[in-house]
């Protein structure tokens, strides 16, 4: 009987899951939906009148009330958004609109969630580092993004540091891998693999900072550290506090004193954290960036500009006709390269193939090929490459990085990497029989 | 940044059993067909034989095609809007291995059943061991998919939260979540079956494997002669076997009479009888060797191997 009802209070969960998700931008907890629902139950109102009540009560919550909004639960379109955030960086601009001078804010903030970008359209007078409540703004979606505006209508107030920094950030656990773009309040336990010290001027004033590679299990990462904690290659630390910065989806860690450093004794935990990590590219992907990576994958595709090119001899830039769109006319390095599309059935990258790489892969063909190759016409080049390339599998390692047309490796290594039929062929066997 | 769909490995068996479409409303939002094992495809990479190529508009430039894997037929239609691949697709042999890129179609009959096929965006002729190193890929893939689809089943509801989290592309996960509650009672063992076959099909000399696939496939095309001379060879050892292996039975019967235009369907059927098979043995092989790709219909009532 119970086991009939649970199922049933499921079914009704879902289906309002459903419609609130549909109906309003404000994530809600199953847990507290089914905690109201079986409240109302155990007074006896019927489900369908329960059910009801409940959508409009969450449709209702987030249409009137502004309550505070975390930066990523952000949705386009927003209007009446309360935020609570500590502004990362902020620039002034002059722009015109309608013909009329406008002096205008832009900048990053960030809270506990995450960053997002923001534009004020009125000066406020907000600092880098200040904490601030910002009432009544609203967001737009640009490319991919929300972007939070702060209209003359907005209130922007300065707070206390405690309310972010003490209730909201405390420090949660991370992996290299699970680093994105905007994140703070990192804790984090790596080797230090490389560190350098160089000297900056901020404002005027020189200050020593350090920045180097880090590692654990699952990856490699940047860092830079405006404090001196003393760090040595090999030590293993546990870093508390800082956030996350990216370059086309490389994550760099920024800490300063405010940090806490710790040396660890136990070094076991990142044993491996020097060594290349494999990685499917569907992660990869949705990483958008990652140093030091090995990727597999089938080549399907051959792009456009593959097969022989000609370079500017000062700036590298791919030409035609032996003229630079910089350097005017030049006398064109011929050179060669391949761009594929590397898939592993999960997602895809692209990645250019030097000389270096396609020589390395294919010795002594790659001259044949070239000199049966007419210099205006390269057929023959890219059918060979098609022959020798498409459709198998290679093995790239490097560094990853995305742009808006996607995501790239830019190779340090690669090699072919066929399946060994009979190896594969009996554990897959093996592991059917189990299944079955 | 646009997402590029990745290139699914899934065999036409899967592909063919799906009944569940996910239709997106413009270039942003793209369509997926959803197969029973939770693949959520947008594109797939296939690689398969080329059995048949057809105009199917007046003008021609709409063709037909099938590409065959050892679980089923792939159905390809390619018109003017894929110039490059309808232009191989002419030029391309029949048979011959081939590599498609393509992206799903579907049509619904007024009875609501669903048709899938794909619509080539770059096929390239390829080799026999190509061909081997995809079904190892895909086996792989379809395991895990039977995997995933194990999991989601495991959770209460099944989610893709979770499933993300055991390690599952978002795609993948979203697929199984969506497959198990569209597909009642998926059945695993069809799908654990057409990997085993599959397998088979790959390393021809292991116990379980049957004589079918014995000696057509390393060889090239080229070699067609050397293969009729070694034949009797080939034969004998059918002969012992022929009882539990009518398929074997059936394929060397095509290959000994058949010629440039094929083996005649009732020359084959009388041949067969011969060796003791029945006529529903032989017409149930014949079915079973097209859909492996061993064999094709080049005209009606001929029969061909590949």
């Amino acid at each position: 009987m119970t086991n009939d009802r649970d199922d049933d209070i499921q079914s009704y969960i879902n289906e309002i899951l459903d419609i609130l998700s549909e109906e309003s931008d404000k994530p809600v907890s199953r847990d507290e939906l089914e905690r109201e629902f079986r409240r109302f139950l155990d007074y006896g109102v019927p489900v369908e009148q329960t059910k009801q009540t409940l959508i409009k009560k969450f449709t209702a919550s987030t249409q009137t009330a502004a309550e505070r909004m975390l930066i990523a639960d952000l949705q386009p379109n927003l209007s009446n958004v309360h935020l609570l955030c500590r502004v990362i960086s902020v620039n002034e601009k002059q722009v015109t609109t309608r013909g009329e001078k406008r002096d205008i804010l832009y900048g990053v903030i960030g809270d506990e969630s995450g960053t997002t970008r923001f534009t004020a359209w009125k000066k406020f007078d907000i600092q880098k580092g200040d904490v601030i409540e910002i009432k009544n703004a609203y967001t737009r979606g640009w490319r991919d993004m929300v972007q939070i505006n702060l209209s003359e209508r907005t209130s922007v107030e300065k707070t206390s540091e405690d309310r972010l920094m003490d209730q909201n950030i405390e420090p949660k656990e991370y992996k290299i891998s699970n680093l994105r773009s905007g994140l703070i309040g990192i804790d984090l336990t790596v080797k230090v693999l490389e560190i350098k010290k160089r000297e900056v001027d901020v404002n005027n004033v020189k200050k020593n900072v350090y920045s180097g590679l880090i590692g654990d299990e699952t990856g490699k990462a940047q860092f830079t550290s405006w404090h001196d904690f003393n760090l040595l290659p090999g030590d293993v630390i546990r870093i508390r506090g800082g956030y996350v910065k990216t370059w086309k989806g490389i994550p760099q860690l920024i800490f300063d004193e405010k940090a806490t450093v710790e040396k660890l004794t136990d070094t076991t935990i990142t044993e491996n954290a020097a060594e290349t990590k494999q990685v499917p590219l569907h992660e990869l992907v949705e990483r958008r960036g990652a140093l030091d990576i090995e990727v597999e994958g089938t080549v399907i595709e051959i792009r456009e500009g593959s097969g022989l090119i000609v370079r500017c001899p000062t700036c590298s830039r791919v030409i035609k006709n032996d003229e630079c769109p910089t350097h005017g006319r030049v006398k064109g390095v011929p050179d060669l390269r391949v761009k594929i599309l590397l898939d592993d059935g999960t997602g895809s990258v692209t990645c250019s193939l030097s000389r270096e790489f396609i020589e390395e892969l294919f010795g002594d063909k790659v001259k044949e090929w070239e000199s049966n190759t007419q210099s205006d016409n390269n057929s023959f080049i890219i059918d060979e490459l098609h022959k020798n390339l498409f459709a198998r599998r290679l093995s790239i390692t490097g560094n990853a990085l995305s742009d808006e047309f996607g995501t790239a490796i830019i190779a340090k290594k690669v090699k072919m990497k066929p399946f060994i039929l009979v190896d594969e062929v009996e554990s897959l066997t093996k592991e059917l029989e189990e299944l079955a | 940044m646009n997402k590029r769909e990745p290139a699914w490995r899934v065999f036409a068996g899967e592909y063919n059993d799906a009944t569940l479409e996910v239709k997106g409303s413009g270039e942003k939002t793209p369509s997926y067909v959803i197969t029973p094992l939770g693949a959520k495809i947008n594109r797939v990479f296939i690689v398969g034989v080329l059995t048949d190529v057809e105009p199917i508009s007046e003008g021609g430039e709409m063709l037909r095609a099938h590409v065959s894997d050892p679980t089923g037929v792939f159905t390809l239609y390619s018109g003017q809007y894929q110039q490059e691949a309808t232009d191989a697709l002419q030029r391309i042999e029949v048979p011959s291995f081939l590599a498609v890129v393509g992206k799903t179609r579907t049509y619904r009959l007024e009875d609501q059943t669903l048709y899938v096929s794909l619509r080539p965006e770059y096929v390239r002729e390829v080799d026999a061991h190509i061909r081997d190193q995809w079904i190892i890929e895909t086996c792989k893939h379809t395991k895990d998919r039977i995997h995933a689809v194990l999991e989601a089943k495991k959770m209460n509801p099944a989610n893709v939260y979770d499933l993300n989290r055991l390690g599952y592309s978002k795609e993948l996960a979203e697929g199984v979540v969506a497959a198990v509650k569209h597909y009642s009672n998926i059945d695993l063992h069809r799908y654990i079956a057409m990997i085993q076959e599959s397998l088979q099909y790959i390393v021809p000399d292991r116990e379980q494997v049957k004589t079918i696939v014995t000696p057509k496939r390393e060889e090239d095309k080229k070699t067609e002669k050397m293969k009729t001379e070694k034949m009797p060879k080939a034969s004998d050892k059918i002969k012992s076997e022929e009882k539990n292996d009518p398929e074997g039975v059936v394929l060397e019967v095509i290959r000994s009479i058949e010629d440039e235009e094929g083996a005649a369907w009732d020359e084959i059927i009388n041949k067969c009888k011969e060796k003791g098979l029945t006529e529903d043995d032989v017409e149930e092989a014949l079915s079973s060797l097209m859909d492996k790709g061993l064999i094709y219909e080049p005209i009606l009532g001929l029969i061909k191997t590949t």
